[in-house]
């Protein structure tokens, strides 16, 4: 299938919102279905069958969390992208929970938003089973059990601070992606400021030394010069 | 409280000598044809009217105590309005907000056919600066309740990094920023801290410096400890904040008349404050305009455990 004719239904009740990022999306080579309305949207995913659903949280008729519950409940596993407006690492949290692909915060622009469409649905066709709704993942030697908050790397449990296995987390459920510095600080810790580059780098090389990753030579995370981070070693979802 | 209660005492205070005289001087000296002495007659007066008075104080205190609490009802009533008012305030932003970007990127990107329109990188500017400000309401809302990530913060450390990311921007290249921090006999103690966040509210203040003082300014950070309290002063040979400023300036969204031409969301002083109140710390701001000009920012943190114990002698 050629991403170019892939179906996005786009659920939002705001129609600036709609008709601008849906513009944007149709541009962009997607065939865009719009519904502003919760309870309208699911009996639309039943009848369409989009390739992925962009999903408002905060919607008329049935909330954008209620309708992604109904449809995991049916058994549906179609990509889900989330537009959330509270960033709070709890929300974020909780979207993963749920069964989102991903999630992003108002306000976003459409090229990042395009740039995630297209990261998930290249993840879904390479495995239906999506990484970011399984409770344990694996890479290698390296097993995460986001339950537990754990990770362990040949049987032996990571010492790393909550905010580094955050970090640890988002890249194995984003696997392969370029995961730009900006959008780590965004994502991982809700904060952005120019000197939250260093941040980044500080934590990178904290879970690069607990993983006995060589930057050099990684098999974990790779260095992308100028530009930010790639997990590159393959994830799989762990019984 | 105890002064209005000596206040009520000074009858029986006056009334007890003057008994006392009375007994004394003219012990046979009776009142009305009575068979109390005038001594007596004083006593019980005194104590009457001490009585009366510290019932009065009494009244007194516990109606002042209602309207104090009251007052006090009333001020988290508003805290919490106002907290609430910001929250909204973003959520309200961010819907127009997404449009009005998903519109200019619409734009540019189907610029290649027409000629761009003139105005459209001033649109995307406003558009961008207005996402920021929706950023830092979220943060500040967030800051209340965020879990802080604790741990032992090197300040010298910390300053250093941040001077080196500053100097990277274009606000601090070729800058005059220097950094006083003690080593003899010993370094600074640490913190207990949240490195991310104190990291933010330093940078915040430095680039602030920067940002309000000319190219040919100083900026200074240095950093000293007084009985166990870690005092960071951020400073600058800038011009000054106006006095009538001063007061407000850590207020959301204040504006003084030096902020009104620059860029900025106006939230970033509320969030250090924020940031630092929660670390368990102060700040506070001194600034003059004429003679020698320029301000200080100081902040104050309790100290951690000192990596090397120190001995006190």
């Amino acid at each position: 299938m050629d991403t170019s004719v892939a179906t996005l239904l786009l659920v939002d009740d705001d129609p600036s919102i709609t008709s601008q990022v849906g513009a944007f999306l149709e541009r962009a080579g997607y065939r865009v279905h719009c519904e502003a309305n919760g309870a309208r949207a699911l009996e639309r995913v039943r009848t369409l069958r989009p390739d992925l659903v962009v999903l408002d949280v905060l919607l008329p008729g049935m909330d954008g969390r209620a309708v992604l519950r109904a449809l995991r409940a049916a058994g549906d596993r179609r990509p889900v992208i989330l537009l959330t407006k509270v960033g709070k690492a709890s929300e974020r949290a909780l979207a993963l929970e749920e069964g989102a692909d991903d999630y992003l915060n108002k306000p976003f622009s459409s090229r990042e938003l395009l740039a995630r469409i297209a990261a998930v649905l290249r993840r879904a066709r390479a495995d239906p089973v999506p990484l970011s709704s399984a409770w344990r993942l694996a890479a290698g030697r390296l097993i995460l059990d986001r339950r537990a908050r754990r990770a362990v790397l040949d049987g032996a449990t990571l010492a790393v601070k909550p905010k580094t296995l955050a970090l640890l987390e988002y890249f194995m459920t984003h696997p392969d992606e370029l995961l730009t510095r900006e959008r780590l600080l965004n994502d991982v810790w809700g904060w952005d400021y120019p000197a939250g580059q260093r941040t980044v780098d500080t934590r990178v090389a904290e879970l690069r030394r607990a993983l006995g990753d060589d930057a050099e030579r990684p098999a974990f995370i790779e260095t992308a010069p100028n530009e930010g981070y790639r997990f590159i070693a393959s994830v799989r979802v762990e019984p | 409280m105890i002064r209005r209660l000596l206040v009520s005492l000074i009858p029986l205070a006056v009334c007890l000598p003057a008994a006392a005289g009375v007994e004394l001087l003219a012990p046979d000296l009776q009142v009305l044809q009575l068979r109390v002495s005038i001594g007596w007659v004083l006593i019980l007066l005194g104590l009457a009217a001490s009585f009366f008075l510290v019932f009065l104080f009494l009244l007194y205190w516990l109606h002042l105590r209602r309207v104090g609490q009251a007052l006090e009802a009333e001020q988290q009533v508003r805290t919490e309005a106002h907290d609430r008012f910001l929250k909204q305030l973003d959520h309200e932003l961010k819907n127009p907000l997404t449009g009005l970007r998903a519109a200019v990127e619409n734009l540019e990107d189907s610029a290649s056919a027409d000629p761009l329109p003139a105005v459209l990188p001033d649109i995307r500017l406003q558009v961008e600066r207005m996402v920021h400000l929706t950023g830092d309401l979220r943060k500040l809302a967030e800051l209340d309740d965020i879990p802080l990530e604790l741990g032992a913060v090197n300040l010298e450390e910390l300053a250093g990094d941040i001077v080196e990311a500053i100097r990277t921007q274009p606000l601090g290249a070729g800058r005059d920023i220097r950094m006083v921090f003690p080593r003899v006999p010993w370094p600074l103690s640490p913190v207990m801290a949240d490195e991310d966040l104190l990291g933010s509210a330093f940078y915040n203040l430095v680039e602030n410096a920067l940002k309000y003082s000319r190219p040919e300014d100083v900026v200074e950070i240095r950093a000293a400890e007084h009985d166990r309290v870690i005092h960071v002063e951020i400073a600058d040979t800038g011009p000054g904040i106006p006095a009538e400023d001063l007061p407000r300036i850590f207020e959301e969204l204040y504006r003084g008349s030096n902020a009104r031409e620059r860029s900025g969301s106006g939230l970033g002083l509320a969030l250090v404050k924020r940031i630092i109140e929660r670390h368990g710390g102060t700040v506070s701001v001194h600034s003059r305009r004429d003679g020698a000009t320029g301000s200080i920012f100081t902040v104050r943190l309790p100290a951690g455990n000192p990596a090397e114990p120190i001995t006190k002698r």
